[in-house]
């Protein structure tokens, strides 16, 4: 009698277990479906995923809210990821396809680049990974220069958000006019204003060195300057590649040369020093200027305050006037659809949404971007930078395709990480150890 | 003859136990073993995009020429940050212990305090230490400022490893403390009777009674600490980044190169080549902790 009830209860509670085990197995392996929505009206769920900075989060948030008033049966999932993950983050998400509208980053590959050096999102492009958006017509609502540089292969990938310059420096207005000084227009101008400065105790420069990719941008500022039109860009690139440019002569050697001065200019232990914590410095005084992107001009907006007056002007490396006139910069935030979405018709509701004359321009400026539609009323700041703009310059990083091959000194390919104190090395030796790594991926 | 099985009808243990084996190899070992085939392969991160068998080409592209220095560096900085960090654990967390072990007034206090980093997570912890270590403002540059020096803490160079270790030990103390307290806690008192009758001091009863006796206890910690420290690169990830060359740590090269982030760690690898990364760390590791077990065992034997 009492074996029979032990066994009973012992085949129920091993069912039990069983099952829970399971079950549990089953909601880890974590089976979502969602029913696809390609025709109607927009609802159900949208996800989306960009690249994190604290003006274009908001600018987001904004338009998202807007968007679930406008249709109530939409929710709108929005998942900013810090910059260096995101990459990652999108990867993952495309793969397991669950992720509706994404930022991407690919440019055509131009001819003179030899070998299987495609980057994964080009390599996706190929594949379909992305939605073809060249017909839809939202499209139109953007300047045609713009849509000319972000086409992959003559087809529309992207929307692309707003523009961003990069090879400039924010200033203290107000310490200049107190101190007298001029914006400079050559680099010797430029180097006699960062001593004027360091002789009475201010340091000239702030860099974020702590996170690597903003001492990249004095680079950039650098190949701005001594390489000022996207044909001299791709000449020193096309050069590279076929080898009869090397990264020891006298073109490259001179940008690490700049970058060096450059961080001989920066504060002490700008090494250490987080970007974040870079627009809090030039608030306090800390430094006079800071290279920059006009990205963050919101945040440094909210930092300074009424302290002071700040401006931007292109940081001039060269030593002729003429060549230092424009900023460079880039498509900034280029948002694409995956082409596996299950909620097309919501995705590309949104997009349309969001690139409307009238929600585009508040969205532009809570986000810092310059505008990529037509005449969008700028605001102050873009203003004051109109005639460093007026001609679209594309910065130095989207003009060169880097060789996977070679070793990870020549990402750039200029080695400005090498340089002391970023790194342990004199210009020279970095450009050495950056031809190296070059010549080792043919 | 048949062994003490107290838990009545045997199939509900081997229900649950064949449950929890499978999730382990659904998790674990499934897993495992496909990385070790895409190591093989050129797969990359995004659908759609064709995969094809390149053999060893990962295995060779790993020491070639472009990318022996870098690889090497790596390999080089994670044996001293896995040895130094796992020997000052090792002495601070015994030190800490044996005085715990004693009856103070406020030692339960003490050893919570001593196990609290353990409970916080990696990126907490992280910002802790970059908010300490800031240079223009935080604490340490104070205490700096005291001698007269100041100085970039996790950008420079020459000490940004050094800080690293510093906070991992900071961070490892509370777990092999705990393991030591069990251990110490575990000696029998007559054993320091003994000892004393036969006129021993506090340093040989510590050198000849504790340590031996500990040995099982330090196996487990030599062991847990130095594959953890192996393998582990996220506090170098928080405080430092990926980009920075001092601190590149093994584990830190697969995570860049194979899911991005790092522009240091050269343009768009595929997780194959990550995979491969994988499973040559996965012979050091195994081949350091093999030797470093052998050994210990033996020494544990000898008692």
């Amino acid at each position: 009698m009492a074996t029979m009830t032990l066994r009973t209860r012992s085949r129920v509670r091993f069912g039990l277990a069983a099952g829970a085990a399971l079950t549990s197995v089953a909601l880890i392996a974590g089976c979502s479906t969602n029913a696809s929505n390609d025709t109607g009206e927009p609802s159900g769920t949208l996800r989306i995923v960009v690249s994190s900075a604290d003006a274009s989060d908001a600018a987001f948030k904004a338009i998202n809210e807007a968007f679930e008033e406008k249709y109530p049966d939409v929710t709108v999932e929005f998942s900013p990821v810090p910059n260096d993950q995101a990459v990652a983050v999108i990867a993952s998400r495309l793969s397991a396809n669950n992720v509706d509208i994404v930022t991407m980053n690919v440019a055509t590959i131009p001819d003179y680049v030899i070998g299987d050096v495609k980057s994964d999102e080009a390599r996706g492009a190929d594949a379909g990974v992305y939605l073809d958006l060249t017909d839809e017509p939202f499209m139109d609502n953007f300047t045609d220069s713009v849509l000319d540089v972000v086409a992959y292969n003559d087809q529309q990938l992207s929307v692309p958000l707003g523009l961003s310059y990069y090879t400039g420096a924010y200033y203290n207005k107000t310490m200049f006019e107190e101190m007298g000084l001029t914006l400079p227009t050559t680099w010797s101008e430029f180097v006699t204003l960062c001593e004027t400065l360091e002789a009475a105790g201010i340091s000239p420069l702030g860099i974020g060195g702590k996170d690597s990719w903003p001492a990249g941008l004095t680079m950039n500022a650098a190949v701005q300057g001594l390489y000022p039109t996207q044909e001299d860009k791709q000449d020193l690139a096309r050069g590279l590649w076929s080898q009869d440019i090397k990264l020891t002569d006298d073109g490259p050697q001179e940008i690490l040369d700049r970058v060096q001065q450059f961080y001989d200019f920066a504060q002490p232990n700008f090494a250490g020093v987080d970007y974040a914590a870079i627009p809090a410095g030039f608030a306090n005084g800390e430094f006079a200027m800071t290279v920059d992107g006009t990205w963050n001009q919101p945040t440094i907006d909210a930092a300074v305050g009424d302290k002071f007056e700040y401006g931007y002007f292109p940081v001039p490396t060269s030593e002729n006037a003429d060549d230092n006139k424009f900023l460079g910069g880039k498509a900034d935030l280029r948002l694409s659809v995956a082409s596996g979405t299950k909620n097309k018709v919501t995705a590309l509701a949104w997009l349309d949404f969001l690139t409307d004359p009238a929600n585009y321009e508040a969205f532009a400026a809570t986000a810092g971007f310059v505008p990529a539609e037509p005449d969008i009323p700028a605001g102050e700041f873009l203003d004051s930078i109109a005639v460093y703009t007026s001609t679209f310059s594309p910065a130095w990083d989207t003009q060169w395709t880097g060789n996977p091959n070679a070793g990870p000194n020549a990402g750039f390919p200029f080695n400005y990480p090498a340089i002391a104190p970023l790194g342990t090395s004199t210009p020279a030796e970095a450009a050495e150890i950056a031809e190296k790594d070059w010549a080792a991926g043919f | 003859m048949s062994s003490y099985y107290p838990f009545g009808r045997r199939a509900a243990m081997r229900g649950s136990f064949a449950a929890g084996m499978a999730v382990l190899v659904v998790f674990g070992i499934v897993p495992a073993v496909g990385v070790l085939a895409i190591s093989f392969t050129n797969v990359r991160a995004l659908p759609f995009l064709p995969v094809d068998w390149v053999g060893l080409d990962n295995y060779l592209a790993f020491f070639s020429p472009a990318r022996l220095d870098y690889n090497l560096n790596a390999v080089r900085n994670t044996l001293i940050y896995s040895v130094t960090s796992t020997t000052i654990t090792i002495a601070l967390s015994l030190a800490i212990a044996v005085l715990l072990n004693q009856k103070l007034r406020g030692r339960t206090f003490a050893r919570a305090l001593v196990f609290l980093p353990t409970v916080l997570g990696v990126t907490v912890i992280g910002l802790i230490w970059t908010l300490i270590f800031n240079p223009s403002a935080g604490p340490a540059a104070t205490v700096w400022a005291w001698f007269g020096a100041d100085s970039a803490f996790f950008g420079d160079q020459r000490i940004a490893l050094a800080l690293v270790i510093f906070v991992q030990v900071w961070a490892g103390l509370g777990v092999s403390v705990v393991i030591f307290l069990a251990g110490l806690q575990a000696i029998p008192e007559e054993l320091y009777e003994v000892a004393s009758i036969d006129g021993a001091s506090s340093w040989q009863k510590l050198r000849l009674v504790t340590i031996p006796m500990l040995a099982p206890s330090i196996t487990a910690n030599v062991l847990l600490g130095i594959v953890g420290s192996l393998q582990n690169y996220q506090l170098a990830y928080v405080l430092t980044g990926p980009n920075n060359a001092a601190t590149q740590l093994l584990s830190l090269a697969i995570f860049s190169q194979g899911f991005g982030g790092s522009s240091a760690a050269g343009a768009g690898q595929s997780q194959g080549y990550a995979a491969s990364i994988s499973m040559i760390q996965f012979v050091i590791v195994g081949v350091i902790s093999l030797a470093v077990l052998a050994y210990l065992r033996k020494r544990e034997a000898r008692l």
